[in-house]
Parts: structure tokens; C-alpha cells; sequence
């Protein structure tokens, strides 16, 4: 693959639209942006409206090329389909692909005025498509947000002319990158049918309020973007969440209108890779995506986060957990008995939705710790078994509390699994006192828990059983005089917040499903005012 | 009164699809068989490639495992068994 510094070769190639494009060494007045793609690869397809956008805020200063390495008419095809609003050459015999040489499409390459190659990427990368935009426009110029649904990189997919010879037809490709879907269609019930009835069929088994097209219309209007936009395709069946699917399912679970406001960055955050909602939703293990409220939303919306913060005790926590059930379910196609085959499954299934009580909570609240103002207001997910409660009444100290607590996170999972586990714990307000009387720091609290929560290795002396199989990536330590492994490999495993009432000694344990990248990742997204 | 629904399932259109066609014998047949990498996968992959051998006189069998289970196989994963030129691929778990 040609280099930054690198000349850039020479080449003529015709535009789709006839025009002539060439690019002719000590010729160039301008920077020029050279954009390999596949129509088949899901990473170009990702990155399209990225370069759309440069191209518009360019506009006439910007000279853009896409080159397809495909064959005029499927490349015709995802122009108007995309859409692709920049011009772009069909590289009929991959000439130009070849001197350029890109591992991996999309390849794009930045060219200076003097014809040499400012910067180059290979696959999607938002830090390097701004950093692109920037050195065309003269001055910052952002086209890749952060959390707007699409991961921060992703790797591309093998250019062209690095391919084995594969005979056969192309499959036709999957596009998992809409932008707009199609209207719901509408369902006419005439006097003789029970509308509560007939709606059974769109929920859990629980009754839905009909998603009548007044409802969904109010709820529509209190998002700022078009009922056909798509926000995510929802696995395992991606399913086209548009706007207003979206709404129908959130006036199905009984949201009121200003809900759209989370419901929109939590469909985003579900579908972020890192969650894999796709392993979350198929999975036979209990876990269900729990979502953390955090910031000033909840006062504004009415989220409970102190006494039975995990029961039925506000609107916006059962309904927003609710509707995001009913997306899941009816949108993402992970029905129970069918895709959904959780041996035990777990209540979250209904409604899984807390938020933190930041005003009992003397540290960082979570999405502090993640890297947002307090004064922001965010979704976290997490997937979660249920809770486990930790009553411990008698301790006095910080420390006691924190060994009572050792003892419940030695079981998440399975007791003698020490690796690729998470947990979060719930602190209740009281045991939090007492731990930030004593001195103790979020951090501090976290390295305590992992010091302490161990196996006994004479647990494992018979040497067969869940666990026993993986002991070779433990770490060993010894607390209390016994030999020990250590249930998690890095204190970042225990995720620390603060909820429920300020009576009561109860705080909880939350184990994970597979954890880390080869499973699901905790995610925080921002909610816009 | 009468009233009107907004349609809250999945209406994604999705272009139609056929099923590939089935094979009227084992015999002399390239066969993949995919490990989603569940602990007991192997035992279960060994057997059935014993029995794919001796008892259906398959000819060549071709093994590939998905890095972890929690995710749908990699393109990487897929081009092992294209590249092998199977002509099934059996699928299996076990825990």
C-alpha cells in the first residue's frame, strides 16, 4: 500500500457520469481524496455517509473520487442506493487499484498539492476521517461524532485485487448500514375486535396499550428526526428500527412522549458491537441488558433511583426497560421459545432499567467515571444476571462490608470461575457511608474487592467441574492465610454505583454474561437535551 | 369506532433467498464441519467426522473453529471452507 509522503501515480479513469477524471502529476491545484471501495463490503458502506458529508461541507472546494473496484451496474446500484453523493470511476480492470495496493477497503487517500500523499486509511476509523476532513478544509472540521451508533473503527475488507480466485456468483450483500426504512404499515380494527386483545400478539405476555396511529404520531413528534429514519437494524434478525417502530413498541410498553429522547441513543447503544446484543439476545445463559440512567435526566423524566430501584416503582424505569424488551422482541426477532432459548431466563426480561443515586453517592457517579460531565445526563448497559443481595447489618467498618460483599461476587458465574466474568455492585446508601467514612475512594473500594474475592485452591483439589478447566490463566494470591484464586483478573471488572432507598443495609452483587470483547462490553451513550 | 394501528413488528424487506441444493450423496463429498468453539464441540466434531469417514465414505473433511461463540463467524472463517471448496458444511455445539 502506497504511503504517506509517497508520489502519488498518476491516472485517467471516466466518472459514471461520463466526465473525465484525472489525476496527472505537477498538475494538482487542490487536495484531492481518492476512495476505494467494494459494493459488498458492510465497512464501505459504513463509511459512505461520512464522505458524503465531507463532500457537502466542502462542497465546491472539495474534490472527492470514488474508484469501485466492482463493475458498473452494482456500483450504480449502491450510488442510488446509499446514496453515494460524491462522483465516482468504475477501476474496470483494478489498474488503479493495484498501484495503490490497499490491504483493505475502504483505502482512502489523501493527496497533497503537490502531489504527494498527505494521509492514508485503510477500513473505517472516525479519529482518521476527521483528521482527513480537517487537512481538506484548512480548519477543524468534525464528520464523525462520537456515539452516533457507528463504532469508533472497524475493519475493512480485502481489496479486490489481493482476492483468491472464487468462482461462483457474489452473494447478494446485506447492507447493515440504512439510513432510511420503510413506513410501518397500518392495521385497520374495525369495532367487533378488542384492540387490547388483538395487541396481544405484539408483546410480552403482559397487555400493551394499542399503539394507536394518534399514540404513535404524539410520540413521533417529540423526536426531531423523520419516522422513516433508521435508527439501528436490531440482531439477530436486524430488523429496520426506524423512528417510528421505535415509538409503536415505546407506546406498546407505555412510555410517555418525551421518552423518545433515551429511547433513541438506547437503541444506538444496544446495537453498538461492543454490547453484542447479538449474544445477549441468543444466548442460554440469564442474562438481559440492564439499563443505568444517569445525570439530569432522571429528575427530568422522573426516574427512581432510590427505595425498590429495581422493582415497580416509576414509570419512566418500567416502561423505558419495557419498550426496550418490546424493540428487542419485536424489531430484533429474539422471541422466548424461539431465538431466545434462556434455560432460566431472568424478570429483567420484562424491564430492566435503574438509575443511580448520585445524591448518596460521595464519588464520581458512573457515567462521571466514563468520562462525561455530571451535568450530562447517559444510558449504560450492562448484561446482567439478577440481582444478588448482600445483607450485612452488623459490620461496623468499611472493610467488613466490603468482606460480605467478597463473598457474593465469589459465586457470580459459577464459583470456580475466575476468568472472562464481570459484576457490577449496587451500594446501597448506608453501607456507602460507612465505607466514605472510613476513607475509602471509589478505587480503593474496587482494589479492596478484588484483593479479597478469591477460590480456595482445595476448592479445586478435584480437579474436574466448571472453572477447573481454565485455572492456568488465574492469578494466585492469598487472603486470609489461604491460598487462593482470584475470582477477577483486573479491578476495572467490578463496575461500582450507588442506588436504592436510604433505610436498610442491602446492597447487590450483578454478574455478567461473558465478558470482554469475545463476549459483551458495558457501553455508555450521551442522551442530547 | 373504528381505529387504526401503526404496524410495531419488523416489516425489513429482505431480497429472497434460496436454499442451497442438497447433496444426493456423502460419498467422495468435501464436507466442513464448523466448531462455534463451545467446550464440547470437538468431542462432538471428532465423532461425527469419524462417522462422516467410515460409515458415508466422505472423502475430505474440512475443520474451522469461530474465534469465540458469542458472535456469528468472521468472514475469515467462512473463506476457509469456500477456499476447500466443500461441498456441506455441518454446523455444531456442544457444552
Amino acid at each position: 500500500m502506497l504511503e504517506t509522503g509517497d508520489q502519488a501515480p498518476s491516472f485517467s479513469l471516466t466518472r459514471i457520469d461520463g466526465e473525465p477524471f484525472s489525476l496527472l502529476t505537477g498538475e494538482q491545484t487542490q487536495s484531492r481524496l481518492l476512495v476505494l471501495f467494494e459494493t459488498d463490503c458492510p465497512t464501505c458502506r459504513l463509511a459512505i455517509p461520512y464522505i458524503n458529508r465531507l463532500s457537502r461541507e466542502l462542497g465546491e472546494a472539495g474534490d472527492i473520487l470514488g474508484i469501485s473496484q466492482d463493475p458498473e451496474q452494482p456500483t450504480r446500484e449502491l450510488i442510488a442506493e446509499a446514496p453515494i453523493e460524491f462522483a465516482v470511476a468504475v477501476d474496470r480492470d483494478l489498474s488503479v487499484t493495484k498501484v495503490y495496493d490497499p490491504v483493505a477497503v475502504p483505502a482512502l487517500f489523501l493527496i497533497g498539492n503537490d502531489g504527494r500523499i498527505i494521509q492514508t486509511l485503510s477500513g473505517f476509523d472516525k479519529r482518521a476521517l476527521n483528521e482527513i476532513a480537517t487537512a481538506m478544509a484548512g480548519k477543524a472540521l468534525v464528520i464523525a461524532e462520537p456515539f452516533d451508533g457507528a463504532p469508533d473503527t472497524k475493519y475493512g475488507c480485502v481489496s479486490r485485487h489481493l482476492e483468491g480466485d472464487v468462482s461462483g456468483e457474489i452473494a447478494a450483500a446485506a447492507n447493515p448500514y440504512l439510513k432510511r426504512g420503510a413506513r410501518a404499515s397500518r392495521i385497520e380494527l374495525d369495532d367487533s375486535v378488542d384492540p387490547f386483545d388483538y395487541c396481544m400478539q405484539f408483546g410480552d405476555p403482559l397487555p400493551v396499550i394499542p399503539p394507536t396511529v394518534e399514540r404513535v404520531e404524539r410520540m413521533v413528534d417529540a423526536c426531531p428526526l423523520p419516522p422513516d429514519e433508521v435508527i439501528a437494524l436490531i440482531p439477530p434478525n436486524y430488523g429496520a428500527a426506524t423512528v417510528e417502530k421505535i415509538a409503536a413498541n415505546a407506546v406498546m410498553a407505555g412510555s410517555k412522549p418525551e421518552m423518545m429522547r433515551v429511547l433513541i441513543p438506547l437503541v444506538r447503544a444496544v446495537c453498538d458491537e461492543r454490547f453484542n446484543i447479538h449474544g445477549v439476545q441468543a444466548t442460554t445463559h440469564f442474562a438481559a441488558p440492564l439499563v443505568i440512567v444517569n445525570g439530569p435526566i432522571r429528575g427530568e423524566l422522573g426516574f427512581a433511583s432510590a427505595s425498590n430501584v429495581f422493582s415497580n416503582v416509576a414509570r419512566a424505569n418500567s416502561t423505558l426497560g419495557r419498550a426496550l424488551q418490546l424493540i428487542l422482541t419485536n424489531l430484533g426477532g429474539a422471541r422466548p421459545g424461539e431465538i431466545d432459548m434462556s434455560t432460566l431466563g431472568n424478570a429483567g426480561k420484562f424491564s430492566y432499567c435503574i438509575a443511580e443515586n448520585e445524591e448518596e453517592n460521595p464519588w464520581e457517579p458512573l457515567h462521571v467515571e466514563m468520562g462525561f460531565k455530571r451535568d450530562e445526563s447517559t444510558i449504560t448497559l450492562f448484561a446482567g444476571e439478577s440481582p444478588h443481595g448482600v445483607s450485612e447489618h452488623m459490620a461496623r467498618e468499611g472493610r467488613q462490608i466490603l468482606k460480605a460483599i467478597s463473598h457474593a461476587l465469589a459465586t457470580v458465574w459459577s464459583y470456580r470461575l475466575c476468568a472472562g466474568v464481570e459484576a457490577i455492585v449496587v451500594l446501597c446508601p448506608e453501607h456507602v457511608k460507612t465505607l466514605h467514612r472510613d476513607g475509602f475512594t471509589k478505587q480503593a473500594v474496587r482494589e479492596f474487592l478484588l484483593e479479597n474475592t478469591g477460590i480456595p485452591l482445595r476448592h479445586f483439589e478435584d480437579g474436574s467441574g466448571e472453572g477447573t478447566q481454565y485455572v492456568k490463566l488465574y492469578k494466585q494470591a492469598t487472603i486470609d492465610g489461604e491460598p487462593c484464586y482470584l475470582k477477577f483478573q483486573d479491578a476495572s471488572a467490578i463496575k461500582l454505583i450507588v442506588a436504592g432507598g436510604t433505610a436498610g443495609k442491602f446492597s447487590a452483587v450483578i454478574g455478567s454474561w461473558a465478558a470482554g470483547p469475545r463476549g459483551s462490553q458495558m457501553v455508555t451513550y450521551p442522551i442530547a437535551d | 369506532m373504528p381505529i387504526t394501528l401503526v404496524n410495531p413488528l419488523d416489516e425489513t424487506h429482505r431480497p429472497p433467498s434460496t436454499a442451497a441444493p442438497r447433496l444426493e450423496t456423502l460419498a467422495g463429498k468435501t464436507i466442513g464441519l464448523l466448531d462455534i468453539s463451545k467446550p464440547g464441540g470437538n468431542v462432538f466434531l471428532d465423532h461425527l467426522e469419524r462417522l462422516l469417514k467410515q460409515r458415508y465414505g466422505v472423502a475430505d473433511v474440512v475443520r474451522a473453529m469461530k474465534p469465540t461463540f458469542t458472535r456469528p463467524a468472521p468472514d475469515a472463517v467462512i473463506a476457509k471452507f469456500v477456499d476447500a471448496r466443500c461441498d456441506a458444511v455441518i454446523e455444531a455445539l456442544a457444552d
